[in-house]
């Protein structure tokens, strides 16, 4: 209690010291005549009483010292007077205040900003209840589809009772849907769920009830969980909306409930809903096919049980499906289960760039420090005389440490407070790019952790630089017997040195990996499409007709019939030259891929299946698209449902079944199990044309096996329009949007692009690595440029004499310049080599991230250390010209 | 007469207390005569020992001060008692009799029990 008091009493004492010291004055000065009027008494003279008096008080200025400190927090009070000597000293060196400032706040808010997003995406606890002990099970096979196959039901109930470890295995479909709302439709992704699937993952709602275990089964009432963000930005938050039915396809859905936000793996979802909604999922071939795999698998790890331990017994019961069900599982595709902690799999597509980005700013917050930490040490040598005369009259070293630290801090937290303000626009531009590539992207934000972080940042810096000065020792006069010593010792100027090196190197690297990025996207962009037209001229507009959960020969035909009649429609458009109808649009994967046979071309042993894209594709399609024709024939009209089944395959799918001969007039067909599950039929189909390649899977992916059919001839499951216009096709859009919405109004339509913009999406991500490292690069460069012009030209300031002298011996301005040069050449030599060493290393870190280029490209590396050679020397030219200006009277004069 | 020694640290404030509990309200002139006296001027107490103590009592709430008159009509601070003060002095009193008690049977040479 006590201890709280006195506190108490000491802060107040911090701000009425004023009149306390009155008080004390008056309380000294009766203490005293007190004493003397005793000694008075005892038979002193008046002035030996007060002498007398004022000998045993031990000094009235020392005590009213003592009782100061006392009563107040003197160290708060001292930092008070240095902190204000530190904004007069930062006050008188304005351009050294502000180049340290803009530094940091550039190096402190570039770290800040990809900080928040590493936080967020990688490194935040999940939301989930105990979302550490959640890990993702990822079934997987060999080839170019089988990254992720998912599960089928009677694999995830071996599972269930195969693996104690896993106490819970939630289970959930990524599903569309259709929205139905009196603005129009809207295509919704959902999650279908079973009923405990909240209760294995933790989560809990922020308004009504979630599912639960009642919900499941057919003959229940549809009910749909909204996601937080599907709440808030399409219903504006409004909790009304739970109790209300929502028509989804044809179906009326009760919303239950919101839940609170969570990321979705593999993607996001707008809403979650029971299986039965989608009859496909209650159905016998969904719950007994094991090869009917649409099943998504999060576990809940059971208490005391490790992750190694999951992971042997989710092997066990894997190998044992294998044997049991040899049919199931390809012996030649590898299949394999992986137990990921589920915060890892929600980041492990962001993790690299992440990093990349994090490491690029760490490097950026390098060269600043280094820059920082050089102009410190110049102005330390220039301040050398003031902390001598400081050390002379009193001032300890650790007063004096403690001085250089309060004006360090001051110059970090303004960088910092600055730095944030940097980082707050960045963390939006980079928000979006994190949304490309993870789940949490909405957990981005400036946080305490990410405030945490700036402000360790900027005590560490201010520490580093308080420590670097070297200060004189306690009450020494010694250097200053010297005279004026400016130039500082070897052993500062060796720092000095080490620091322009350490920047240039860095900046090499830095700069090497922005060169290999900005070479990766070109490359990209320069990647054939293998459309012949221009990219610019060709729209396209998918039109999804089909209802999943009406799957009639009936229904297909009319959605034909539809869309044969939107084809017509938008061809009467102007300025339309053609217009295709197909399953897929060109430049994007159908996701469809079946195993593929050809006639007469048994498996050697141990060769994997092939697969193809199944994609349709009307008579037009080829020509406006542009796709080349290579061999054979496009479809003709008289390729009708009902006549003799053909194909055309691309050039991939044709160098891999018939390499060396013509495919034309071969079959094909399609097997495998799946089948049965889809309205595709396993007949041989005669190969008529072979059709060029094109970068279905992204610009940077090979392109795959593909095997089109006429679009009649096959059950329409996707579809959509291909148009060509005479000359920006994107000016299309809107018309032939409206005619789509005419004939179909329910239907939503989104993603009407050309092909261009989707080109141009799969290289944005790519291009926008290389921005922010480029400009992270530039920045570098400048900064290392700043750097060695004002170490050189700090060398010249302080060897003026030296260099007044040699020029009156003779020294022409020119070998002068020559000197200077020569000094910074040097730093400028060893810091590219070890630069080029450094991004040789660092390169193969981002070999994942390149495409096109080898990770060592001469070509890069070379272009990088020139334009830091050029750079680097006109920035040794500025102080190397001054140096030659030297007037040799002047300075020995002085 | 032996040589003035410094009060010990930690001892003056229980000093003081008595002081305040035995002669009642006193400033520091007073308290600082009393404290030598008693010591028989084996203690010597300067103002800057003084003073802080008196403050770092008053401010743990254990003594108050108020200006009021001298006995010879002088203006002088006086410090006295509080509550809470009388039981820090009951609590410091016993805690020091303990310590000296302690020290005390150290020091004092004793025959070893056979």
């Amino acid at each position: 209690m006590s201890y709280v008091r006195s506190a108490l009493a000491r802060i107040a004492g911090v701000f009425t010291g004023h009149s306390a010291d009155n008080d004390l004055r008056a309380e000294l000065e009766a203490h005293l005549e007190m004493e003397t009027a005793e000694n008075i008494r005892r038979g002193m003279a008046p002035e030996e009483a007060r002498r007398q008096a004022l000998l045993a008080s031990g000094g009235l200025s020392v005590a009213a010292d003592a009782v100061h400190d006392q009563r107040g927090l003197p160290w708060v009070e001292s930092i008070g007077s240095d902190l204000k000597y530190a904004v007069r000293a930062l006050r008188h060196a304005p351009a050294f205040t502000a180049v340290v400032i803009i530094t940091l706040a550039l190096g402190i808010g570039a770290n800040t900003a990809i900080f928040s997003v590493v936080n967020g995406v990688l490194l935040k606890p999940l939301p989930h209840r105990d979302g550490s002990r959640l890990v993702y099970l990822r079934q997987s096979t060999d080839g170019p589809t089988g990254e992720s196959i998912t599960f089928s039901v009677p694999e995830v109930r071996d599972l269930r009772t195969g693996a104690p470890s896993l106490a819970g295995i939630a289970e959930y479909s990524q599903w569309f849907g259709t929205l139905q709302e009196t603005e129009g439709a809207r295509r919704l992704d959902i999650g279908l769920v079973t009923g405990n699937f909240f209760e294995v993952m933790g989560l809990s709602p922020v308004l009504g009830r979630l599912t639960r275990p009642s919900d499941d089964g057919p003959g229940v009432q549809p009910v749909m969980v909204l996601s937080y963000d599907f709440w808030t930005k399409h219903f504006g938050a409004d909790s009304s909306v739970v109790g209300k039915h929502l028509l989804i396809g044809d179906k009326e859905v009760l919303v239950i409930g919101v839940l609170q936000p969570a990321p979705f793996f593999p993607s996001r979802v707008d809403g979650l809903l029971n299986m039965v909604i989608s009859p496909h999922h209650l159905s016998a071939q969904m719950v007994e096919a094991r090869i009917h795999r649409m099943t998504q698998v999060v576990a809940r790890l059971a208490p005391g049980a490790t992750l190694e331990k999951a992971r042997t017994e989710v092997d066990a019961v894997h190998a044992r499906m294998r044997r049991d069900h040899k049919e199931a599982y390809d012996p030649n595709s590898n299949y394999r289960v992986a137990v990921i902690p589920f915060k890892e799999a929600l980041g492990e597509r962001a993790k690299l760039t992440l990093w990349l980005l994090m490491g690029a700013a760490a490097f950026v917050m390098i060269i600043s420090a280094a820059n920082v930490a050089n102009l410190t040490l110049m102005r330390g040598v220039r301040r050398e005389h003031e902390l001598v005369v400081r050390a002379a009259l009193g001032a300890g070293v650790s007063r004096l440490r403690r001085l250089l630290l309060v004006e360090n801090l001051l110059l970090a937290i303004i960088g910092a407070t600055l730095g944030l303000a940097i980082a707050i626009s960045g963390v939006r531009l980079l928000t979006s790019l994190a949304e490309r590539y993870s789940p949490r992207a909405s957990e981005i934000e400036l946080d305490v952790p990410v405030l945490g972080f700036a402000l360790a940042l900027s005590v560490m810096i201010a520490l580093v630089l308080s420590f670097l000065a070297s200060l004189p020792k306690e009450g020494t006069f010694a250097s200053m017997s010297g005279g004026r010593r400016t130039s500082g010792s070897l052993k500062k100027q060796r720092l000095q040195r080490a620091l322009v090196i350490a920047q240039i190197s860095v900046s090499v690297v830095l700069l090497a990996g922005a060169g290999l990025l900005t070479r990766t996207m070109i490359q990209l962009s320069d990647v054939s499409t293998g459309l012949t037209t221009r990219t610019e001229q060709v729209l396209t507009l998918p039109v999804p007709l089909l209802d999943p959960t009406r799957l009639s020969p009936a229904a297909d035909a009319a959605n034909k019939l539809l869309y044969e009649r939107m084809r017509s429609d938008i061809r009467a458009l102007p300025g339309v030259i053609d217009v295709g109808l197909g399953s897929t649009m060109p430049l994007r994967a159908s996701g469809f891929y079946l195993d593929l046979k050809a006639e007469g071309k048994p498996l050697t042993a141990g060769e994997a299946t092939p697969n193809a894209d199944f994609r349709t594709a009307s008579p037009e399609y080829f020509r406006a698209a542009g796709i080349p024709l290579l061999q054979g024939r496009q479809f003709a009209t008289t390729d009708q449902l009902g006549g003799p089944k053909v194909a055309i395959i691309n050039e991939a799918l044709a160098d891999r079944l018939f390499p060396g001969e013509s495919p034309i007039g071969k079959r094909i067909a399609w097997t495998g199990e799946i089948l049965k599950f889809t309205p595709v039929t396993s007949e041989w189909r005669t190969i008529v044309g072979v059709v060029g390649n094109t970068r279905d899977g992204g610009m940077d992916a090979e392109p795959r096996g593909a095997v089109f059919m006429p679009f009649v001839q096959e059950f329409a499951m996707g579809g959509g329009l291909v148009i060509r216009a005479e000359g920006d096709a994107a000016e299309l859009a809107s018309a032939a949007t409206r005619v789509v919405r005419r004939l179909a109004p329910k239907v939503p339509i989104e993603n009407v692009l050309t092909v261009a913009q989707i080109k141009d999406q799969s290289v944005a991500p790519r291009r926008l690595n290389a921005v922010l490292v480029s400009s992270f690069g530039i920045l570098a460069l400048i900064i290392a440029a700043v750097g060695i012009a004002g170490v050189l030209a700090f060398s010249v300031s302080t060897r003026t004499n030296e260099i007044g002298i040699r020029m009156s011996l003779g020294a022409d301005s020119g070998r002068v310049q020559r000197m200077i040069l020569g000094e910074g050449s040097v730093l400028l030599a060893v810091g590219l080599v070890l630069g080029v060493i450094g991004a040789y290393l660092t390169a193969r870190v981002i070999q994942g991230l390149l495409f096109g280029v080898a990770p060592y490209d001469p070509t890069t590396f070379g272009a990088v250390a020139a334009m830091m050679a050029v750079i680097g020397l006109g920035a040794c030219w500025i102080p190397a010209l001054r140096a030659a200006r030297i007037d040799p009277a002047i300075t020995m004069r002085s | 007469m032996a040589e003035k020694r410094e009060v010990q640290q930690g001892t003056l404030a229980l000093m003081i207390l008595k002081t305040l509990d035995v002669l009642g309200p006193l400033h520091g002139y007073g308290v600082a005569r009393r404290i030598e006296e008693t010591s028989r001027n084996r203690l010597s107490l300067n103002y800057g020992t003084l003073y802080p103590a008196l403050l770092k009592l008053e401010q743990e709430g254990f003594i108050k001060a108020e200006w009021s008159q001298s006995e010879n009509n002088r203006r002088a601070k006086f410090y006295s008692l509080t509550a809470s003060g009388r039981k820090q002095l009951a609590r410091e009193a016993r805690e020091w009799q303990e310590t000296a008690d302690l020290i005390a049977a150290f020091l004092t040479p004793r025959r070893e029990v056979p």
